[in-house]
């Protein structure tokens, strides 16, 4: 009977130890890309085959999910650095610009990238779905000036933008609804631009609609999905890293519940016996 | 009477048609009026920031102010607050009216001490779920069966280790998400949708009045 209640303790216990020894040893599984994420490196590589391509990259998540998007923010970066794919980057979490400023800062010193000619950052802009709308009409009344304060008619990058059309896509890193709620009614839907989104795992199952009616372009959901983006990259990260705590984990987590129904199973045969 | 009940509800009326009518309008006066519209929505919304700051230190410096159980975990939430918006208004020397600095006080208390605190925070859920898929996983009936065999699925086959035990796991994993999730998840949207449509329009045409406070009159 005691395998039916098992002190939570204990399953914390195997979670941490689940978590931190993988982390700490060096081993791998293999990794393949589930289509979605295939469908996003596609579409940057379509990107990179047109003429002065440019994309942006929406930031639209916190502090709390670092762990998760980060890793999918870099591995976007360096894809579009590494095919000479001009960046220009905007927050619509009031806490993603400093996460957003490291990410750029980091891969375009890895990529020898400039400010202004290369990629830019505009800061953010509060409103959720209010700036797309205006961004969609006229992308430099939506916004006016970049973080340091240049107007974006002056940044190389930024200077022949009028409208959302204008990117060659459109890119969200969402930890809310950003992708469903905003995005696609208040962006794709009205002003028809090429989008293509990553997400938390948790988020994930709520755009696989959006995928099949080709609204999301692709989608890059949770850390797996980092690590497979990563995967086609080359360029193993802490994604890659993270699977292994999380497949262990996962692992457990299956362990336990089995023991659980195994526990469940005998508990009601000795009832009925 | 007309300025809490009447106005609110003329203004619901006009705002909410106007918006609906524009979204499907492409001509200039249309695009001029939403963009407006929108301009005024991004305004309201950095306001309401300012509303949330008075909520929350209201609410902590209440809890202080009555030595409630914990209240010193509001202090810590007020200091927290104040050493924070010193060094924001500080701006690394730059001064408030600079853009925000990348490097000084502010970006290091807000990358090794908000982004480390919030990432543990979330990061607790694993440990939380884990126990709570022990205690409620269990076939009790087909239903809760069906459900068992998909989470385990699911559970093993979104992570590479699953394809290192059988290419089974990925593959069913894949199919659980693109046809039984994809039909579940589109039928509540196109729900939740017309839901949300229904109460717009009673919104609109003043049949629901409940977000003016009060209930019904």
């Amino acid at each position: 009977m005691d395998l039916l209640n098992i002190d939570r303790r204990i399953i914390f216990v195997f979670v941490f130890i689940g978590v931190a020894i993988p982390l700490m040893l060096d081993f791998s599984f293999p990794i393949k890309a589930t289509e979605p994420v295939q469908r996003v490196f596609d579409e940057f590589e379509r990107v990179a085959a047109e003429e002065e391509p440019v994309v942006l990259v929406s930031f639209s998540y916190g502090a709390s999910t670092v762990p998760e998007m980060q890793p999918m923010a870099l591995a976007i970066l360096r894809h579009a650095f590494s095919r000479d794919i001009k960046v220009v980057a905007i927050c619509l979490w009031p806490e993603a610009p400093g996460l957003a400023q490291q990410a750029l800062a980091q891969v375009a010193s890895e990529y020898g990238k400039e400010y202004g000619t290369d990629y830019a950052f505009l800061g953010y802009k509060p409103g959720l779905w209010a700036p797309i709308i205006n961004m969609g009409q006229d992308f430099h009344d939506a916004w006016p000036r970049d973080a340091r304060g240049t107007l974006v008619g002056d940044i190389p990058v930024t200077s022949a933008i009028r409208d959302l059309n204008d990117f060659n896509l459109v890119f969200d890193l969402a930890a809310g609804d950003s992708i469903e709620f905003w995005w696609i009614p208040f962006g794709v839907e009205k002003y028809k631009f090429a989008f293509s989104g990553g997400c938390t795992a948790v988020m994930a199952p709520d755009l696989y609609p959006f995928l099949q009616s080709d609204q999301l372009r692709g989608m890059i959901g949770g850390l797996a999905g980092a690590a497979e983006y990563e995967h086609l990259m080359e360029i193993p990260g802490s994604a890659t890293a993270g699977m292994r705590a999380q497949s262990v984990t996962h692992l457990i987590i299956v362990a336990f519940i089995l023991l659980g129904n195994a526990a469940y199973f005998a508990s009601r045969r000795k009832v009925t016996a | 009477m007309f300025l809490t009940r009447t106005m609110p509800t003329l203004l619901a009326f006009l705002f909410g048609a106007v918006a609906v009518m524009i979204y499907y309008v492409p001509h200039t006066v249309a695009q001029e009026i939403e963009r407006e519209l929108s301009l005024w929505l991004r305004i309201l919304y950095a306001f309401a920031y300012f509303l949330g700051l008075y909520s929350i230190l209201n609410l902590h410096w209440t809890r202080i102010s009555r030595r409630e159980g914990g209240w010193a975990y509001s202090g810590v939430a007020i200091a927290s607050f104040l050493v924070m918006f010193f060094f924001v208004v500080y701006n690394d020397g730059a001064g408030p009216f600079a853009p925000q600095a990348t490097a000084g006080g502010y970006q290091w208390m807000f990358t090794y001490i908000h982004v480390a605190c919030s990432s543990t925070m979330f990061s607790m859920l694993a440990f939380y779920i884990a126990s709570a898929a022990y205690r409620t996983f269990r076939a009790r009936s087909s239903d809760a069966a069906i459900l068992l065999v998909a989470a385990i699925i699911l559970m093993v086959g979104r992570v590479p280790v699953g394809r290192a035990i059988s290419e089974f796991f990925p593959e069913a994993a894949a199919w659980l998400m693109e046809v039984p999730n994809l039909a579940a998840k589109r039928g509540i949207v196109l729900g939740v949708s017309l839901g949300a449509i229904a109460t717009s329009l009673r919104i609109i045409f003043g049949i629901e009045r409940s977000y003016l406070g009060g209930g019904e009159e």
